[in-house]
């Protein structure tokens, strides 16, 4: 749904700035980033290898399913490892509505049942790793002030440099920056600042690429510098646009797992 | 019995390992191994429990079929091995339809700890509700249909063979005992309920989710999985005192309908459950009932809630039993209040959990407290240091109150 709402605002947004030759905003930049088109539906393995200051290296595997039906984007996550998470199954539905919270639902195998959650907060951190659900994208771009303060080549990409400042004065970040790519809409490096404006974590995408013409980010990497401890994240077999059926992503398909 | 279901698991294992019908590579393999030892707090510090465990999940799908097999043995100090099978099922998946067939644990409603709408799947109670849920739940032959609507499923249940209740054995601290003025002797003449057609269980759940709520509605014909003990007294007519007590132990058909509901507000997942029960069976003190014991139906409800302050993960839930159209005599309260809570937190990345639950009885003022602290050395090695503290003199937890205890729990997972 919101790749549908990313379309229809190029469609009103791109002629005018053909016409007015006009520099994007920081807002605009944020807006395509968030907004850029993944695909009706994708599904895809995710590894998550958590790395500690002594080297010692976590790893979670994760199959993933995400559907866009319009009003509602639909998630299914199923853990796959390690051991004792393993048949774990989560759900998400995210509106696009301003202001309704999403709806999520975890299955327990050793519970036997799947229970409502309430939406996590933003701020939490996603199975012990350096990434909130905040920097795996959720956050809406109407929660920041955003201002372009250059552009610059970066990693031999032409690139948009924003800050980005929360409305919120009692957020985790009292600022971001972001290199985004100008032709792609990829954040390629994002620095996150602390609430003492000291510098936290960077996040850096190591790899991404362009499947069926839509540009799908595969490896990316969060090192918090202040606890010297690191996320690296890896998404394979990425199918995108396979024609997922809607009951993938039901309380059957929670229980039943893969 | 449980030789028998041996022999059947090792038959499985050597079937999977060694036909060539599934290959190794192609089976899901988990499970844990596990030490529990858990001690008294009072008199010599006596060890409550001394228990290693072996549970092994073995999973198979291949296209519209699929197996589990989930076989344990449980090793205590001077007893026999225990060996069995939570669970043996065959899936059978159809476009909107999946059949279950074979020994499973269902589990219904939306209640945490307490067992409402949650009536298929029996209870071992041996070591009271201290085990793992998964564990306190047994695994029942059954057969269970799910057909699906879109975000709503019926489910049909029949269970062609009831099974009661696991109770604690007559020596363990976990056995409530009994209130009378002699030692009663036991006629169990009438415990056993026939494996026939006409003595199998029925359940029905409708259940349905959306973004505003989920809810569930739900109708059983069952077996009460709890005996009802029928007493008789041998009066002394010159003293009026009973000269023998006789308990004769009887499970009765139980019919109920309920349901439950989940939401969420603000931030706040608000829960409820409730089911009326038709005709279950109380204990009565009044001397002109036959075999002390009336039929009355009976109510039982619960609303929760779930959220979070202060990152910590926190659950409340008030219960109530009801008994309706209550005479004096009935051993029960009429109306019977209890609470839970919950509190979760970790840290370090999610490989320290503290855990702080309770059960309060509001009748009689009793309570069990377990506070457990675990850390995951690794994915696979975890250690749980806990504590169970019961309070109070009487009622469900105060009952207990001897039974205060220590314990530690690792466990490697596979």
């Amino acid at each position: 749904m919101k790749r549908l709402h990313i379309m229809v605002l190029s469609l009103i947004l791109l002629p005018a700035i053909a016409i007015n030759g006009a520099e994007l905003t920081g807002l605009q930049i944020v807006d395509n980033v968030y907004n850029r088109d993944t695909g009706k539906d994708s599904k895809g393995n995710l590894t998550m290898s958590l790395i500690n200051s002594q080297g010692n290296e976590r790893v979670r595997t994760i199959k993933q399913f995400i559907k866009d039906f319009g009003k509602v984007e639909k998630k299914i996550m199923f853990f796959m490892s390690p051991a004792d998470v393993r048949n774990t199954s989560f759900v998400n539905w995210s509106y696009t509505e301003e202001g309704k919270d999403d709806d999520q639902w975890i299955y327990l195998p050793a519970l036997k049942k799947v229970k409502r959650i309430s939406s996590s907060s933003k701020s939490d951190y996603f199975m012990g790793s350096d990434f909130t659900y905040d920097d795996l994208g959720d956050r809406q771009p109407e929660a920041d002030i955003h201002k372009l303060i250059r552009e610059e080549k970066f990693n031999g990409e032409q690139c948009y440099v924003v800050e980005s400042v929360p409305k919120d004065e009692e957020y985790m970040y009292s600022r971001t920056v972001t290199w985004i790519i100008k032709d792609k809409w990829i954040g390629l490096k994002k620095e996150f600042y602390d609430e003492d404006e000291d510098l936290l974590k960077i996040l850096s995408v190591k790899k991404f690429e362009n499947i069926k013409g839509l540009w799908i980010i595969l490896q990316s990497e969060m090192v918090n510098v202040q606890k010297k401890h690191t996320t690296k994240m890896q998404l394979s077999e990425v199918k995108i646009n396979s024609g997922i059926p809607d009951r993938q992503f039901t309380e059957r398909m929670m229980k039943r797992g893969l | 019995m449980k030789r028998r279901i041996f022999g059947t698991a090792g038959v499985i294992l050597l079937l999977l390992f060694f036909n060539t019908g599934i290959k190794a590579e192609s089976l899901n393999l988990t499970g844990y191994v596990r030490n529990y030892t858990g001690m008294l707090l009072e008199g010599g510090n006596d060890f409550s429990i001394l228990q290693n465990t072996f549970n092994l999940n073995l999973e198979h799908s291949k296209g519209k079929i699929a197996f589990k097999v989930n076989p344990y043995i449980y090793d205590y100090q001077n007893k026999d091995l225990e060996i069995g099978l939570r669970q043996a099922y065959i899936d059978i998946f159809f476009k909107s339809m999946d059949i279950r067939i074979g020994k499973q644990q269902i589990i219904w409603g939306k209640a945490d700890g307490v067992f409402i709408t949650d009536v298929i799947s029996p209870k071992d109670l041996r070591e009271f509700l201290l085990p793992e849920f998964d564990e306190i739940r047994m695994g029942i032959t059954a057969v269970k249909v799910d057909y699906y609507i879109g975000d709503s499923t019926l489910e049909l249940v029949w269970v062609p063979v009831f099974s009661p209740t696991i109770m604690p054995e007559a020596d363990s601290i976990w056995n409530p005992g009994f209130d009378l003025p002699l030692q009663p002797e036991f006629d169990y003449s009438r415990k056993k309920v026939e494996e026939s057609l006409k003595n199998s269980e029925m359940f029905f759940k409708y259940s349905t989710t959306s973004s505003a709520i989920d809810l569930e509605f739900m109708a059983g014909y069952m077996w009460d999985d709890d005996p009802t003990l029928h007493t008789v007294k041998n009066i002394d007519p010159v003293t009026m005192q009973p000269e023998s007590i006789t308990i004769i132990p009887e499970h009765h058909r139980l019919a109920l309908a309920g349901g439950s509901f989940s939401t969420t507000l603000g931030g706040y997942v608000i829960r409820g459950e409730g089911a009326y029960y038709f005709g279950k069976y109380f204990l009565s003190e009044d001397p002109m009932i036959e075999e002390a014991v009336v039929e009355k139906d009976y109510l039982q409800y619960l609303i929760g809630v779930d959220f979070t302050l202060l990152d910590i993960k926190m659950s409340a839930q008030f219960i109530q039993q009801y008994i309706l159209d209550y005479d004096d005599p009935i051993v029960n309260d009429r109306v019977e209040n209890m609470m839970t809570f919950l509190a979760t937190k970790d840290f370090l990345r999610e490989t320290l959990f503290l855990e702080l639950f309770s059960y309060i009885g509001l009748n009689d003022g009793d309570a069990l407290i377990r506070g457990k602290v675990k850390y995951k050395f690794s994915d696979e090695l975890e250690i749980l240091l806990g504590a169970n503290i019961f309070t109070g003199t009487e009622g469900m937890f105060g009952r207990y109150n001897k039974n205060d205890m220590v314990y530690a729990k690792v466990k490697y997972s596979f």
